[in-house]
């Protein structure tokens, strides 16, 4: 496994850096074609791994908080408070301090979960997830009002919110990179306890887990994780779902190999999704990223959910 | 022996016949006589969806017409509000009663919305400053303003005459948005503006705007790359200072949204101001 995703995040990073809106003949390239390269499409081609990466990692990690394997920075309420963020920077006028909007949105949004679903200094799983709910919808209705009152600016909003690499630069590239190292390291020292936090918490606690302070670190690393990408690229959905679903499928299990295994899995995902959308359509056009991520989304829990009704069934 | 009285009668049905044309025709003439084409019924009441319309109505003389606006609109003070140009309320819109609604689109006001309201639609959808003066000439015709209407046709030509020739024909990029990249295409009024300057928009998209890629942007090689300013690209990082874009040789314009984007009388001084930039003059 550790093999086909090392070929596929090669692969995807090879695709991803031969084609686009220009063609490029990587052997022998013109003043041009190099200037494309290094100033616009490597940089891009990064940041989409990065956001991959960050957004598998980040889903794999509530995962892991919530218990559940549908959690995910959307059910958590972080992306669309980061997106609520975001917008308001898009509205007045501050596009230049998007991204600090949206990181933030993010935080303010996690503290308040935060906050809700922890009593006595124990964070409640469940609680957590319906306070996610309803930050997500309250964000959902602040972003719509929003947007009622831009009028003509309603479609940057639009557009901006379907997610897209177009302004990657190398410093965001660092920043997120930075943001996903920090992030990564902090919790790999957990393989063990992660695994653990799989069973209930009175088994968790008794093997000398100390659930709350680990649930607290997944929480901040991933609500990072999560608010840093919304701010680079927007609303990008379903990657933090299915890539940790397709590695489990894979029988990569194991914390040890699935974290490490998500931020390949994400990096290959989203390298090839933002490939496809902007060489899609033709004359330079691009889709959002988004339209893409969702729509492979969508096709895949179908999948899912028919290759697993027999079972689903007799369960019930 | 049978025929003939036959074709008696048919030659005075058809005397009767020729006596009924020449009545109505009589009829006609003397209708058009007493009720002149000057005092022709008109429209009297409108409500304006689309803001690039009232500055056109103001110069028709025809200000104290218009009930309503969009709230974006800041041409016109003091008129009833009646929500955006996507979202207008309905109920608002039949209060003011009006006869006639100006509205941007189809799709702004579709085919549902119109049978709520009592009231003739037109649609103002110019892509070309050509259809702006064949807008301007209806919208004349309707409000009985014809005169003033020519006028206003004549005006606007004469103000394209001040745009002087260039020697060699600018390659021009309009950034509509930045934050994703959005560029005006081939049906968006800005290349119609663009041609009249002297210069050719580069896009070869058949949509109004389009999101395109950076690396094409780059490849085109435009020796203006115009950027708007206004709600739709609220201040944008100057195209000058994106790192991707410090190998484009192309000279920076930053130009006002509210001037450019909108086809209305403002699209004829935009184009005397772009030739101007494209001489190198300070606009």
């Amino acid at each position: 496994m550790r093999f086909i995703l090392a070929a596929a995040l090669a692969l995807a990073f090879i695709a991803a850096i031969s084609a686009g809106a220009v063609k490029i003949d990587l052997l022998s390239m013109s003043e041009m074609e190099r200037n494309i390269l290094f100033d616009v499409r490597l940089p891009r081609v990064l940041l989409a791994g990065l956001v991959g990466a960050a957004l598998a990692l980040s889903g794999v990690l509530f995962q892991y908080v919530m218990k559940n394997p549908l959690a995910d920075s959307f059910t958590t309420g972080v992306s669309a408070s980061s997106a609520m963020g975001a917008v308001t920077a898009i509205m007045l006028g501050l596009m230049p301090y998007l991204p600090l909007f949206a990181l933030a949105g993010g935080i303010a949004g996690l503290y308040l979960v935060y906050r809700i679903a922890s009593y006595r200094g124990r964070i409640q799983p469940i609680t957590m997830l319906l306070a996610g709910i309803v930050l997500s919808t309250f964000a959902s209705a602040t972003i719509s009002f929003m947007k009622f009152l831009s009028d003509d600016a309603v479609s940057s909003i639009i557009f901006w919110l379907m997610g897209g690499f177009q302004a990657a630069t190398p410093l965001k590239d660092l920043i997120l990179f930075a943001v996903i190292c920090v992030s990564f390291l902090s919790v790999r020292g957990d393989y063990l306890r992660l695994d653990i936090l799989c069973f209930d918490d009175t088994t968790a606690s008794s093997t000398g887990v100390d659930v709350n302070r680990l649930r607290k670190k997944l929480f901040f690393a991933a609500a990072l994780l999560t608010s840093f990408s919304v701010g680079y690229a927007g609303i990008i959905g379903f990657v933090g779902l299915i890539i940790p679903h397709i590695l489990r499928l894979g029988n990569l299990v194991k914390a040890s190999y699935l974290l490490p295994a998500s931020l390949a899995g994400g990096a290959a995902f989203m390298m090839a999704t933002d490939l496809i959308a902007r060489t899609i359509l033709q004359g330079g056009q691009e889709l959002p990223v988004g339209v893409i991520t969702s729509s492979i989304g969508g096709v895949f829990f179908l999948y899912l959910l028919i290759k697993r009704r027999k079972e689903l069934f007799y369960f019930n | 022996m049978i025929k003939k009285p036959e074709h008696g009668r048919n030659t005075a049905e058809r005397a009767k016949f020729r006596l009924r044309v020449k009545l109505l025709l009589t009829g006609i003439t003397l209708c058009l006589i007493a009720f002149p084409a000057s005092s022709a019924w008109s429209y009297k009441r409108i409500a304006v969806l689309y803001p690039a319309v009232s500055p056109i109505l103001i110069e028709l003389g025809a200000r104290d017409m218009i009930v309503g606006t969009t709230r974006s609109d800041h041409a016109v003070k003091n008129t009833v509000k009646v929500g955006s140009h996507l979202r207008p309320n309905i109920e608002l819109l039949n209060a003011l009663a009006p006869d006639l609604i100006i509205a941007g689109s189809q799709r702004a006001f579709p085919e549902e919305m119109k049978q709520r309201v009592k009231a003739d639609i037109f649609y103002y959808n110019p892509v070309t400053l050509d259809e702006i003066l064949v807008k301007i000439r209806k919208i004349g015709g309707m409000l009985g303003k014809r005169e003033r209407a020519e006028k206003l046709i004549l005006r606007l030509k004469k103000r394209l005459a001040d745009i002087r020739p260039l020697p060699t024909e600018p390659t021009v990029i309009y950034e509509v948005m930045a934050e994703p990249l959005r560029v005006a295409g081939e049906k968006s009024i800005v290349t119609s503006i663009v041609r009249a300057a002297g210069g050719r928009n580069i896009v070869k998209i058949d949509r109004k705007h389009a999101v395109i890629s950076t690396e094409k942007v780059l490849q085109l090689r435009p020796d203006f790359y115009i950027y708007q300013v206004g709600p739709m690209n609220k201040k944008p990082v100057p195209p000058g200072e994106r790192p991707f874009y410090k190998s484009l040789k192309a000279k920076f314009i930053k130009v006002d949204e509210l001037e450019f984007a909108r086809p209305g009388i403002n699209a004829f001084d935009a184009a005397v101001h772009l030739n101007r930039i494209f001489r190198g003059e300070r606009p």
